[in-house]
């Protein structure tokens, strides 16, 4: 039972990850729950609580960076992924104008039972390759945390936080999805 | 010996070679005549507020550490150990009594004293003289309602005199309300494969890219209508010194279309107005650039950032979403999520500019095309002083007299050998 359904959470990836690369962006909307928060955060450099490299002054300023403390890149419901996709129907969105071509790559998926019955917590992986017009590349490279809900049968995406592990992003923009 | 940029800036007709966006030599110059002397933005004050806070910037492409010391100082050094050159600090932001370097440990003290070499009587004789080579200072270090600047340049004229009338318009953007602003945690840092300019100057007097390179973002619902309406009101506006500022119609609704913002921005108009004078009545501010590379946005999106330069045709942009201390709750948290959603590396406005600035600077690498100078005559004439605005005001909306004079101001500095030698 647990490895058909790890079996079905990843094909469920897997399949997502397809409409993506095949910019099937309005199919791969649905596949949200209408409550969905899609966030993307980046990463900073702080010393770590056992660092020499420096004497702490104060030791009430937290030196570990809390990811979601900082400026997040990403933070969407479903109706502002639905109007950054209605912006790529426009034939103006210049940055996807000609479009990026992606290869979205998704392993090391995990499957934990989720806060309800009703609901899965999935980690992954993510390497994304970017290419565009004659010789752009980016590689977004990163970690996914998921939470599946089953909703009339099918699974959903209820929320999907996505952390980036660069830190000054080498990509000149995010004007793809994940 | 300089290269003599003269001929390649051409305002009075609006002509300006694209040599400057591509040259390496003329780059290498920027960073001794541009960044090595002017006031540059280095972070806001709520970014450090407790004695050993600090942040990791850069003034050009020198990295540059901003403390606030054990007794409240604000300080700035190069983040750059005295023995090898190591960079010192590598976090990016934390709380510090000392930075310990990682190559040998020399350890300097926040207020970048030299405190600590490891075997200094031995292998030193006890001869080295700590005090000579603490971390390097910043020639000046001031801030403005809250914005750190500094410049390496002893000679820069102080901060206010520098800014000149543009003062008054960072008030605009800053300090609209008690409090003026604060940061929302953290920043955006990305890489743009542009020449710094190009940012720059958008941000000082484009307001006419908006109608084409923005517009699917503004139908999609994300803000912007006001540069595409119908009402032309609206001035790009330069205070001098290569400052920029644009400007729309004290009715005009140029705010991030959030049911909160608005209702905010409506309720606090007479209270700004009280607070800045009579001028505040007159317009709202858009976009501005204080020379060379400080930018700041208030509608569709609260941010500001640094254009910092990475090679003639790299940047690396640091932005900020700012929001005003007094705000509520609701409003903060409206305004943190159009800083993301708008801006931003995955901002539905800011990721097309990165493009077009991208292949505004590639082309010039070939030789004909970098024959060709670029366009820069709109609104030629068409200029005025403004004696309500205390500025100089293009007739309509749309015009490129700011990029006329951020250029202008380039190349003054550019040509001149010392901070006297350049005029108003």
């Amino acid at each position: 039972m647990r490895e058909e359904l790890l079996r079905e959470v990843e094909q469920f990836l897997y399949r997502e990850a397809r409409l993506l690369d095949e910019r099937r962006f309005h199919e791969w909307l649905g596949l949200f729950t209408d409550d969905v928060r899609y966030w993307m955060g980046g990463r900073s450099t702080r010393y770590p609580p056992s660092s020499k490299a420096i004497t702490v002054l104060d030791r009430e300023r937290r030196q570990e960076s809390e990811i979601e403390d900082e400026l997040a890149i990403l933070d969407e419901t479903k109706m502002t992924l639905g109007g950054r996709i209605a912006r790529l129907d426009t034939g103006m969105a210049w940055a996807e104008d000609p479009p990026s071509r992606t290869r979205h790559i998704i392993a090391n998926i995990e499957v934990e039972p989720g806060d309800t019955a009703s609901e899965l917590k999935v980690y992954s992986n993510f390497l994304v390759y970017r290419t565009r017009a004659e010789s752009e590349q980016d590689f977004y490279v990163g970690s996914r945390q998921d939470v599946l809900r089953c909703v009339d049968g099918a699974w959903k995406i209820a929320r999907r936080k996505l952390v980036l592990d660069q830190n000054v992003l080498l990509p000149k923009n995010v004007s793809i999805f994940f | 010996m300089a290269a003599d940029v003269t001929r390649l800036v051409d305002v009075e007709n609006g002509r300006i070679s694209r040599r400057i966006f591509i040259e390496r030599e003329i780059y290498e110059q920027e960073l001794e005549r541009i960044f090595a002397r002017c006031w540059l933005f280095l972070c806001h004050e709520s970014q450090i507020p407790r004695a050993g806070d600090f942040f990791s910037t850069y003034m050009g492409e020198d990295p540059v550490l901003v403390v606030r010391d054990t007794e409240g100082q604000l300080r700035a050094f190069l983040n750059v150990c005295r023995h090898r050159g190591n960079r010192l600090c590598r976090a990016d932001a934390g709380n510090a009594a000392t930075f310990t370097c990682a190559y040998h440990g020399w350890t300097y003290r926040n207020t970048g004293q030299l405190v600590g070499v490891p075997f200094i009587k031995e292998a030193y004789y006890s001869a080295l003289e700590r005090e000579r080579w603490g971390l390097v200072p910043v020639a000046q270090l001031e801030s403005y309602k809250g914005l750190v600047f500094a410049t390496f340049d002893p000679e820069a004229p102080p901060l206010g005199e520098y800014l000149g009338e543009m003062t008054w318009y960072l008030d605009a953007f800053f300090d609209r309300q008690e409090g003026g602003i604060e940061v929302v945690g953290g920043l955006h840092k990305w890489t743009m494969p542009c020449n710094w300019k190009l940012p720059a100057e958008n941000f000082a007097g484009d307001g006419y890219h908006v109608t084409w390179s923005h517009l699917s973002a503004v139908r999609s619902g994300f803000g912007g209508d006001f540069r595409v309406g119908a009402d032309p009101t609206g001035t790009a506006l330069s205070p001098g010194k290569g400052h920029g500022v644009m400007l729309v119609g004290a009715h005009m609704i140029a705010d991030p279309p959030a049911p909160e913002i608005l209702a905010y921005e409506e309720k606090i108009f007479p209270e700004i107005v009280k607070r800045l004078g009579p001028r505040a009545g007159l317009f709202k501010p858009v976009a501005g650039t204080v020379f060379p590379n400080f930018s700041m946005l208030k509608p569709t999106s609260r941010t500001f950032r640094v254009w910092h330069p990475r090679g003639p045709d790299k940047t690396e942009v640091w932005a900020w979403v700012y929001v005003d201390t007094a705000a509520p709750p609701d409003v903060k948290e409206a305004v943190r999520l159009a800083g993301v959603r708008v801006f931003g590396p995955a901002g539905v406005f800011e990721q097309d500019d990165m493009d077009n600035w991208q292949a505004c600077t590639q082309t010039g690498r070939g030789v004909v095309a970098r024959r060709h100078p670029l366009n820069y005559e709109m609104g030629l004439g068409h200029e005025r002083y403004d004696d309500d605005l205390k500025a100089w005001a293009s007739e309509y909306r749309f015009s490129e007299s700011n990029q006329r004079q951020f250029y202008q101001r380039w190349a003054q500095l550019m040509t001149a050998e010392k901070w006297a030698e350049i005029t108003s």
